[in-house]
């Protein structure tokens, strides 16, 4: 493997005759580049776009709200990943607005690390049931899929809000304004799924792509085999991160998924609808499912009411046609501290990664969406 | 949420293990890994308490190096 400083080098010697985009489509990815500052020391006409890549962030508003009304209106505990808590959804004044305010109001809701804890917490009193909202891209989904096919005591329930990632990038895609041309494929979704999954990307759009790890060595070589195969028009599906992502993926865990849950169209906060883009539990774990059991809380009306705060442009952040710091509340009204949107709550949100890694100037003013630019 | 961290195998109980890395332990699932040949001292990747790939110990030390630096970055 070659160092950060062979792969700059080589970045530096393609010469670009034109801008290029380059799309990342993982929290990781993007906390990656910004803490290295991959930013500045590529060359200045490449331009690194985050994109879908926060699945906290795209959880519809009505399974969050449907999360705080089970916690607060039905004797349970409620379980979530602790970035779930603090995530806001529109409701009147007052009324608590996130897992956490629903707590400060009397709800039994508790942050997990695991799906295990889960299990545990389930374990500790059977006569009480356990609800786990479990949203989450495909790495997160896949062990609360094995987590049902190993077996869970009947008092535990799931409020799956699962998504897979390449569908989104497929939409985009689709659109016919992607916004991006080229991709930087996710290393532990393809770890889990394999890293066929983005072929589509290269064989049915001819958009080079690369699969990569996590340190700036990996993202680096992604970025010069996207740029060489554009540059040579010679495209194919790369693997920058092979010692990690194998052929095929991880097998066990593909077909837990598929013996527990089905793909379905699913909604995407702020986004809509995406085909084949969410998992459901399958009819065989009905008793474990949330959705189920408690099926009048599931709200339909709620879809199209304001789902995202007003102001807030994670929508838009999330799908790569702004970046963080072009929405007029980043770093003013919303910050880490008073977080207005999701993607300033969770950790691979792109405004809280920005954030972190010391971006502080918003661009609001003046401001263009990249794809009027583009 | 979908950034996975190698943990060593220092102990195995079926499809539980406990592992550890930088001085913290932790139990993990090896129920999506039952298929792959584990012993004590192989690493994981592991992501929200389950073993997702086997991984090689330079592997390991590498992305523990990156994790530093962004636990620094984070921190400070
Ligand atoms: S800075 Fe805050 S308000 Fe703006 S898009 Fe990001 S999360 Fe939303």
């Amino acid at each position: 493997m070659h160092s950060a400083e062979h792969w700059l080098e080589a970045l530096q010697g393609l010469e670009l005759d034109q801008p290029v985009r380059i799309m990342n489509v993982c929290g990781g990815h993007e906390r990656s580049i910004s803490i290295a500052g991959l930013r500045t020391a590529i060359p200045g006409n490449i331009e690194l776009v985050p994109g879908p890549g926060c699945p906290v962030c795209i959880c519809p508003e009505e399974d969050v709200f449907e999360a705080i009304q089970l916690a607060l209106n039905e004797d349970v505990t409620l379980v979530a990943f602790g970035d779930m808590l603090r995530v806001p959804v529109n409701v009147p004044k007052r009324e608590p607005r996130s897992l956490e305010q629903a707590r400060a109001a009397g709800g039994d809701i508790r942050p997990i690390a695991s799906p295990t804890d889960a299990v545990r917490i389930a374990k500790e009193d059977p006569s009480r049931t356990v609800v786990f909202f479990a949203a989450g891209f495909e790495t997160t989904t896949a062990p609360v899929a094995a987590m049902l096919a190993e077996g869970v005591p009947d008092n535990l329930l799931v409020l799956l809000s699962g998504r897979l990632t390449w569908p989104a990038v497929a939409m985009l895609l689709d659109s016919g304004t992607p916004g991006f041309d080229a991709l930087i494929a996710p290393g532990h979704v393809s770890t889990v799924m394999g890293p066929e999954e983005w072929e589509f990307v290269v064989a049915k759009h001819g958009i080079p792509a690369a699969v990569a790890g996590f340190r700036p060595d990996t993202l680096l070589a992604a970025m010069y085999s996207v740029l060489r195969q554009r540059k040579e028009e010679r495209l194919f599906l790369d693997n920058c991160y092979p010692e990690v992502v194998r052929p095929g993926g991880n097998p066990i865990a593909r077909s837990q998924l598929d013996e527990v849950m089905q793909v379905v169209d699913a909604n995407w906060r702020g986004i809509g609808i995406i085909p084949n883009s969410g998992y459901q539990l399958r009819e065989a774990y009905a008793a474990h499912d949330a959705r189920r059991v408690y099926r009048s809380y599931a709200d339909d009306s709620r879809k199209r009411v304001g789902e995202m705060p007003p102001g807030c442009d994670c929508a838009n952040v999330v799908l790569g046609k702004v970046y963080p710091n072009q929405c007029r509340l980043y770093g003013l009204a919303c910050t880490p501290r008073k977080p207005v949107g999701p993607c300033m709550v969770s950790d691979e949100g792109a405004c809280r990664i920005w954030w972190s890694a010391g971006y502080r100037d918003n661009e609001w003013e003046g401001r263009k969406t990249r794809q009027s630019v583009g | 949420m979908c950034l996975a961290v190698p943990m060593k195998i220092t102990r195995i109980d079926g499809f539980q293990c406990t592992c550890e890395a930088r001085g913290v332990e932790r139990e993990v699932s090896l129920f999506m890994l039952q298929d792959e040949e584990l012993e004590l001292g192989d690493n994981i990747l592991v992501h929200v308490g389950y073993a997702i790939q086997k991984v090689s110990d330079e592997e390991a030390a590498e992305s523990w190096a990156l994790f530093d630096e962004i636990l620094a970055a984070t921190d400070g």
